[in-house]
């Protein structure tokens, strides 16, 4: 079933009770960005669970199985218990920039769902520039990772942020360089042309086919700027004890958390989005099809955390300057030019 | 160039490789075992609590408070009373294992001739008080009633080597593999430490 009728019907109806489109357009918009905020909080939510339960059975054990259903409500519980915590302030910590970073890093981290197109029709706002929108919005949380480093005024939390901050801004290039591709196909920076344009051969005309080096790219980029393992150096706990997060307790480190794993689902989301071909499918409603993508791409990189070591500094800057970069500009010129020559 | 060629896809060939072994250790099942809910039936020859064993014909407990177990203790966990019963025959008046002190070596079912006292594989013990750790005849006993145990046969000893039976008793040697007469081997040396004990 598809949803997008629905949400169109709810707004034709508050037309219809004599509400003035500037007052049904601002409902519209605040109950969109509610429900877009519940489902990712709850799928953050989800994600820790599902973390939890993926590490355990590859080390076969079990993980959580007391509170619900082989442990389903686990997270909720260990948020109730950050919410009751207390909100410690470290002494000489810079109080405007610590209380500000997780906000920072929270509101980024949803922001990048404007142009996200959950199914056919749900997306709440088709940017023109939304690549772009989506790339900008998620490096914006680096600074908020460095001001939580900066903030609470630890060597370890500073290591954190500094390690962050080198981190994202080197893999941000390939990254970007590797969903350009897609952008040169495509010609246009919009999502749902993007999605549209791999509707073909019943909607299996994805992307990976015909750039799979790019959708390699994006998935290493992507697992850097997520800060998963194998290049979790800057929470690094053998070295940081926890990186930028470290004098955070209560909510405020539980956002860092939910944060963390929303990040997790923007990545897996674009991925999905870009070259996997987004909501595209027979049989299914639109949003199952996205929904299964992204979580296919979150399992992907939950086995990537439980599978590979963690790089060193040196050879995480190695291998993004000297390995990916040069590999991503290579994949641009075989989509310039064998793209343009097959004209597909 | 080749050669860094090789190297990216050898590299690449071991992290697919790394992520199909992960892969498949998430398809096989759990090995935990959720404790309270389930329970791992322990080897029959695994050491947990100590228990007396009872004769399942008589109704009387098999030992003969030989002090042979009191005697291998290393820890002397185990203290026991002497009494006689109408026959003459010798069996304790009280039993107690300490569980303070036990380390649960298993020598005193070692050093036992009779299948008296066993290491049962039960393990769940724990006690609010630590009172309650000091166990008597009665509640060892008790635990001991449903633990099965072959019964030792008993062969009349012969006139030879009943004696060398009699000495390594004596010296507080653990293993005494001949089985021996229980009229037989408490008597002589055993009579001594039994009095300092009762």
């Amino acid at each position: 079933m598809e949803l997008a009728p629905i949400f169109i019907w709810l707004y034709d109806t508050m037309l219809k009770l004599g509400l003035e489109v500037t007052i049904a357009d601002v409902i519209s918009l605040v109950g969109l960005a509610v429900i877009v905020f519940g489902f990712l909080t709850v799928m953050a939510l989800f994600l820790v669970w599902w973390e939890r339960k993926i590490s355990a059975h590859i080390q076969q054990r079990f993980g959580p199985m007391m509170t619900g259903w082989h442990g389903a409500l686990q997270t909720i519980a260990d948020a109730v218990k950050l919410i009751q915590k207390e909100d410690i302030l470290p002494a000489l910590a810079d109080r405007k920039v610590f209380f500000w970073a997780p906000v920072i890093v929270f509101v980024c981290s949803f922001a990048a769902y404007v142009v996200i197109p959950f199914g056919d029709g749900l997306i709440v706002s088709d940017l023109n520039i939304g690549v772009l929108y989506i790339v900008a919005i998620t490096t914006f949380t680096i600074i908020a990772l460095l001001m939580a480093g900066w903030g609470s005024n630890n060597k370890y939390a500073l290591l954190g942020g500094m390690r962050s901050a080198a981190q994202a801004v080197s893999y941000e290039v390939p990254m970007v360089l590797a969903v350009l591709g897609v952008v040169m196909v495509t010609g246009s920076m919009s999502m749902n042309d993007i999605v549209r344009m791999q509707s073909a051969w019943g909607g299996f005309r994805w992307n990976i086919i015909f750039q799979p080096l790019g959708f390699l790219i994006y998935v290493i980029a992507a697992t850097a700027e997520a800060n998963r393992t194998p290049f979790d150096i800057p929470e690094a706990e053998q070295e940081l004890v926890a990186g930028y997060n470290v004098e955070y307790s209560g909510m405020k480190f539980a956002m860092f958390f939910l944060a963390e794993f929303v990040n997790l689902f923007t990545v897996s989301a674009i991925a999905a989005t870009l070259f996997l071909g987004g909501w595209n499918g027979p049989w299914l409603p639109s949003w199952v099809w996205f929904l299964t993508k992204t979580l296919g791409m979150v399992l992907l990189f939950m086995l990537f955390r439980w599978t590979y070591p963690r790089l060193r500094v040196d050879q995480l800057m190695e291998f993004a300057w000297k390995g990916l970069v040069p590999l991503a500009f290579v994949n641009l010129v075989y989509v310039g030019i064998v793209a343009r020559w097959l004209n597909w | 160039m080749a050669q860094l060629v090789k190297r990216f896809f050898f590299g690449f060939y071991n992290l697919i490789l790394g992520l199909v072994t992960t892969g498949k250790h998430l398809g096989r099942h759990a090995v935990t075992i959720q404790y309270p809910k389930e329970r791992w039936t322990m080897p029959e020859r695994s050491r947990g609590m100590v228990v007396l064993l009872t004769d399942h014909e008589t109704g009387q407990l098999n030992c003969t408070a030989c002090l042979l177990c009191m005697r291998a203790c290393p820890t002397a966990a185990i203290e026991i009373e002497i009494e006689k019963d109408e026959k003459g025959k010798r069996r304790p008046k009280e039993f107690t294992v300490n569980y303070h002190l036990c380390c649960f070596c298993g020598l005193c079912e070692e050093a036992c001739n009779f299948a008296a006292i066993k290491l049962a594989p039960k393990y769940e013990f724990p006690e609010w008080n630590s009172k309650d750790l000091i166990w008597d005849k009665k509640k060892l006993a008790e635990m001991g009633s449903d633990v099965p145990y072959e019964k030792p046969e008993r062969k009349k000893v012969e006139a030879k080597k009943a004696p060398a039976a009699k000495s390594s008793a004596e010296g507080g040697d653990a293993a005494a593999d001949t089985p021996v007469n229980p009229d037989a081997a408490p008597d002589g040396g055993e009579a001594k430490s039994s009095d300092g004990v009762g």
